[in-house]
């Protein structure tokens, strides 16, 4: 069986419910137990407020939980961040080396990859002017291309992005299944049923901050879909 | 490996079925680290010359009309400038204004940077640094253009000039210290904000930024010579017009205040920063 990269045991993480005085908690995450090993391909299915993009944020090390234990490998985590730390009046070029500084890259290495970034990204001249005169789509593009530059242990995405014009979402669509049939460890958070299915062979199903269940794709979603269903009859 | 069970832990595993850590990882984390915080400074100063239509030129004019009107109000108005006033006051507040822009900009960047802090899992003290480095590249020109403007009123750069750099760290460290404590808490009660613009204001009154601290009755001055602030102010003057070597024992002080309040202000952000990225922006 292949390593455990990370594990969460009875992971607990609460927010204040606004910001004043006397102000209660409440429990985005109550209970979750989760192991993710080198090589998952894991897929975190739940509904809206159920607290899936929370657990991502645990994974990636950016939320430390006010209760339980979070095991973590000497691996890198990294969310999957469009657009991270962009500054409108400076160049496509300077953007894309901060925010791959941001996202955990060495300057020497961003510098290395600018050519292949701005090949994937194809903004051609516009890549020495300011991200403030581009469009979104261009914008779009330019954010996707350094951060698929991150190679982290573990990619964590919050919903599978549309990016760009529909040309440049097949190519960014491709360019992230490539990543997966390469074995990259990846968590996937989508409302998309279909995408899980698509991508990921290990689902874990939350509710109410709680893992329910956690296993194989078919095995999970027979179970979610059963649960939705009897909810449904129920109304 | 073992984690303490009675409370939430966040640690890194070791064991069995974990794989090893990487060789000297904190040593490459750290060089990544300076890389993201020099090159945020640079792109901080690139995007405030580009966002304005005079650019840089706006680095030296704003604290140069700032000047203006202290000198038009306290010189030409109240006439109780004295002799030396116009060098004074452009020592005064050019320093102040570093020591001020570095504890509020470092203050607030912790809090302005929330959205930031939500997505990536960086040290927050990097944010105030950033700002702080960025604020002591902009007082460098200040200075350069200080130092050009004493001479033309006769004040030219003296033998006593070695003993800036001494001075400069205790400066950078005091307001460094201040503003570590202020990005500790401005992120959890925003409103202090308010506060704290209305505190620094006084504490430049009463510093001997603007008048000289001998107009102050004699009864109060042992209180105003125990400001550390007041201390750096009369040694950069000491140094920039008298050409004489700073007050050592008062410079000392103020470093050991400076070490305190940095250890007090970094330990604040250190403890608080689990909570930064649970908060709203």
């Amino acid at each position: 069986m292949s390593e455990i990269l990370v594990e969460l045991e009875h992971v607990g993480v609460a927010f204040h419910a606004q910001r004043s005085l006397g102000g209660g908690r409440f429990w985005a995450l109550e209970d979750v137990n989760l192991q993710l090993r080198r090589g998952d391909r894991l897929g975190v299915i739940g509904r809206n407020g159920a607290g899936k993009s929370t657990l991502l944020r645990v994974i990636a090390g950016i939320l430390e939980p006010d209760r339980g234990k979070v095991r973590r490998g000497p691996v890198s985590c990294q969310l999957l961040a469009l657009s991270l730390g962009f500054v409108p009046y400076l160049s496509g070029r300077d953007n894309a080396v901060l925010s791959g500084l941001l996202l955990g890259l060495r300057r020497r290495e961003i510098i290395a990859r600018l050519p292949a970034i701005l090949e994937f990204s194809e903004l051609g001249d516009f890549f020495d002017q300011p991200i403030a005169t581009y469009s979104a789509g261009m914008s779009m593009r330019l954010a996707f291309s350094v951060a698929m530059q991150a190679e982290p242990d573990v990619l964590l995405i919050d919903e599978v992005l549309a990016v760009g014009d529909s040309e440049f979402q097949e190519k960014s669509g491709a360019a992230l299944r490539e990543r997966m049939r390469e074995g990259q460890t990846v968590v996937l958070v989508s409302h998309s049923e279909e995408q899980i299915k698509r991508r990921c062979d290990r689902v874990v199903w939350i509710e109410h901050g709680r893992s329910v269940r956690e296993g194989a794709r078919d095995e999970v979603f027979a179970a979610y879909n059963d649960a939705l269903h009897h909810v449904a009859e129920a109304v | 490996m073992a984690c303490a069970p009675a409370r939430a832990t966040q640690c890194v595993a070791g064991g069995i079925g974990y794989p090893q850590r990487p060789l000297l990882p904190a040593l490459s984390m750290r060089r990544h680290l300076i890389e993201l915080i020099l090159f945020s400074t640079y792109a901080e100063l690139r995007a405030e010359t580009a966002r304005n239509y005079l650019g840089l030129i706006w680095w030296i004019l704003e604290p140069a009309m700032m000047m203006g009107a202290f000198w038009l109000v306290f010189d030409v108005i109240l006439k109780s400038g004295g002799p030396d006033y116009i060098p004074f006051l452009l020592i005064g507040l050019s320093v102040w204004q570093w020591m001020k822009s570095c504890m509020t900009h470092g203050g607030y960047a912790i809090w302005s940077n929330l959205p930031m802090v939500r997505q990536v899992p960086l040290p927050p003290l990097v944010f105030p640094l950033i700002a702080m480095l960025s604020d002591t590249v902009k007082f460098a020109f200040i200075f350069a253009l200080l130092v050009l403007l004493l001479w033309a009123l006769g004040y030219p750069p003296n033998g006593s000039y070695w003993a800036l750099p001494i001075l400069f760290g205790a400066v950078f460290l005091a307001a460094a210290g201040v503003g570590f404590l202020i990005s500790a808490l401005v992120p959890l009660v925003p409103d202090l904000r308010f506060v704290i613009e209305q505190v620094l204001t006084v504490v430049m009154f009463l510093s001997g930024v603007v008048f000289p601290l001998s107009q102050v009755p004699p009864n109060l001055q042992w209180l105003m010579a125990l400001n550390p602030v007041a201390v750096v102010m009369d040694d950069a003057r000491l140094i920039l017009m008298h050409n004489q070597l700073p007050n050592w024992v008062g410079l000392s002080k103020v470093y050991l205040i400076s070490i305190v309040l940095c250890t007090v202000g970094v330990l604040a952000v250190r403890k608080l920063a689990p909570r930064f990225p649970k908060l709203a922006g």
